[in-house]
């Protein structure tokens, strides 16, 4: 659409706007600020857009093409991507928070009393990281009921269904790890139940808990290991897992279709 | 982009052909994600970051006072999504309720796609005949029973206790030889000291049960050593064995009446409720295939899930007894605290 031929007189304001539509397009899209950056302007043709999914690191997680079912939003409703993105958001404002947060039993609740008061934004981003992690644990079932009515985990998706239930318990334990960081007496009693409930696996109850919580209470040994496993070990767990999840939904053809 | 393009005209050698319209080729049918997709995925990402915001502005994440391990909230709860869990812990075994049921759901999840392995209809919503009012149907039967057993269940103990009244609870005040009122339910093993091998002690500390049918068989006391029944070998080395913190079963013994109260009843109430449902629906020919079983059991069991939740965040009170969600005291630890607090 960039401008080429001499523009003739507009007739009417179709015409008026098009023009003014075009130069802006040019403005934005074609300047060299833009160009440096991205080597192209604006896709506005099949080709370059199908090019700028294919070779962009974040966009080639899709296909090119997708079949135009699947683009109605009532076929997944966004659920699996906004699952993704409450990811994203709480990984963002978590590594915020961590800047301020000493996991010891002395200091954790100054630290996080301290987010409410002393730290700019620092109540924006405990409350932003507290509400996306429980709209992540809703939106994941969601996403689970919406591939299940939807027969999406059948031959050939069944594996990346399993992947999807160790997503599923990985998300759920994630947010359980989370949930004493803070050191609170909503925090520590609401673990204690899980610690109750982890010790009485048959036979292995006292081994598990002790593994989960490094003793048989809940004091400096459980909260150091929730931590490393709240920001360390289980989202890089479940940024693996939702790799090789993206991953097989390409290879297994794209998402579900009927016969 | 989809173009439509005009049918060629048909040879008319093949007539039979051309009177169908020629099915769409797949490429006809795809859209470029570069726009339509990535589109739709900017908005719905803009329009929850714009939601998050304004919660995160005005609602607050809670923060109560410093965990303290003297002073217990009563009652206590676990976070939401676990609540369904510990409402299970009320009415049957800890081990069932908090670990092997939890496991078995996770399980079932994950081999569904191995048993279900009809692939017709998949990628539409509902995409069987009849799934849609199974699933409905299947939800509003869940909850209407979820409902039902955990009132059923309700009281000082629990009604499936009152089933195995007959037979003696492990749980025995030692002074007066009767079961301890706040106590929960029987324990599945009896570890008190003084029950090793073939139990002769409870003798004394029950005395014998007035108008309740006995006998003895070798050593034991019926009904009143019903609840310490001794494990075949368990006090000699064949039982007694251990590895680390793992121990065979060394003067452990047997609670019949704790295993009906905790386990039995509960667990095959359970399942009972299930194969109702599927065998109902199968014979009015509703549920006919792998697939139509499998929408009733995950259906149910979120249903089941979704209310158990909602029972233990809105009902439950102190000592969890069921209470409704309107005598729910304000909470007025929080920073800052709560209107309605001092
Ligand atoms: C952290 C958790 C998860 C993330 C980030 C995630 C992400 C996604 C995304 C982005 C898609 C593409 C389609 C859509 O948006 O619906 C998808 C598809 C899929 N997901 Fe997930 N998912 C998660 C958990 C799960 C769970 C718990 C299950 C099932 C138990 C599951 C099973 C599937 C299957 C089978 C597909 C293919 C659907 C189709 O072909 O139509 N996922 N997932």
């Amino acid at each position: 659409m960039a401008v080429t031929e001499e523009p003739g007189k507009p007739r009417n304001w179709q015409e008026r706007l098009q023009i003014l539509q075009d130069r802006l397009y040019d403005r934005l899209f074609h300047n060299f600020v833009w160009r440096s950056i991205f080597r192209s302007g604006y896709p506005n043709t099949p080709r370059s857009q199908m090019l700028v999914v294919a070779t962009n690191v974040f966009l080639h997680l899709h296909p090119t093409r997708i079949h135009r079912t699947h683009v109605k939003i009532t076929h997944t409703y966004c659920l699996g991507g906004l699952t993704f993105f409450m990811f994203i958001v709480l990984t963002v404002t978590g590594v915020l928070l961590m800047f301020y947060y000493v996991p010891s039993t002395e200091t954790a609740y100054q630290d996080i009393a301290a987010l409410h008061t002393n730290v700019k934004f620092g109540l924006l981003m405990r409350n932003l990281h507290r509400w996306t992690a429980h709209a992540m644990v809703i939106l994941v079932f969601l996403h689970m009921m919406r591939v299940f009515y939807t027969g999406a985990y059948k031959p050939p998706r069944e594996f990346n269904w399993v992947v999807g239930v160790t997503l599923l318990f990985l998300t759920l334990f994630l947010s359980f790890t989370g949930y004493l960081l803070p050191w609170d007496q909503l925090a520590i009693w609401a673990i204690t139940v899980g610690h109750g409930i982890a010790g009485s696996a048959p036979y292995l109850g006292d081994e598990g808990q002790f593994v989960l919580f490094g003793g048989f209470e809940i004091g400096q040994p459980a909260l150091i290991r929730f931590y490393t496993l709240h920001v360390l070990a289980l989202p890089l767990l479940a940024a693996i897992m939702m790799a090789v999840h993206f991953w097989r939904i390409r290879r297994d053809g794209g998402m579900a279709r009927p016969l | 982009m989809a173009v439509e393009t005009e049918r060629p005209a048909a040879p008319p050698e093949r007539p039979v052909a051309a009177a169908r319209p020629r099915p769409k080729r797949e490429r006809e049918e795809e859209l470029l994600v570069w726009p339509d997709l990535v589109f739709v995925e900017f908005i719905s990402a803009v329009l929850f970051t714009l939601t998050f915001m304004l919660l995160s502005v005005f609602i607050n994440a809670p923060l109560l006072n410093r965990a303290n391990t003297d002073i217990t909230p009563n009652p206590s709860k676990a976070p939401w999504y676990f609540l369904n869990l510990q409402e299970l812990l009320l009415h049957m075994d800890k081990a069932w309720a908090g670990v092997i049921l939890p496991i078995m759901f996770l399980g079932f999840l994950a081999v569904i796609p191995y048993l279900d392995r009809s692939s017709e209809k998949q990628g539409v919503w509902f995409g069987t005949k009849y799934s849609a009012r199974i699933a409905l149907v299947a939800a509003l039967y869940a909850i209407v029973v979820t409902w039902g057993l955990v009132l059923f269940d309700d009281g000082e103990r629990s009604k499936f206790e009152y089933a195995t009244r007959w037979i003696p609870s492990c749980d025995m005040n030692a002074e007066s030889g009767q079961p301890e009122a706040h106590q929960f339910p029987p324990c599945l093993v009896d570890t008190a000291a003084g029950h090793q091998g073939i139990v002769r002690a409870s003798v004394d500390l029950q005395g014998p049960p007035q108008g309740r049918f006995m006998f003895s068989v070798g050593s034991l006391d019926w009904p009143a050593d019903v609840d310490h029944i001794p494990w075949p070998f368990n006090d000699n080395k064949v039982g007694c064995w251990s590895f680390k913190n793992i121990h065979g079963w060394c003067g452990e013994h047997f609670n019949l009446a704790g295993t009906f109260a905790q386990q039995i009843f509960p667990l095959s109430t359970i399942a009972f409720l299930t194969v109702l449902i599927i065998y109902i629906l199968f014979r009015i020919g509703w549920v006919r295939t792998t697939r139509d079983v499998m929408i009733v059991m995950f259906t149910g069991a979120l249903s089941a899930y979704l209310t158990l939740t909602i029972v233990m965040s809105f009902f439950r009170g102190p000592g969890q007894d069921l209470i409704l969600p309107t005598d729910i005291k304000v909470d007025c630890g929080t920073l800052p605290s709560p209107p309605g607090c001092p």
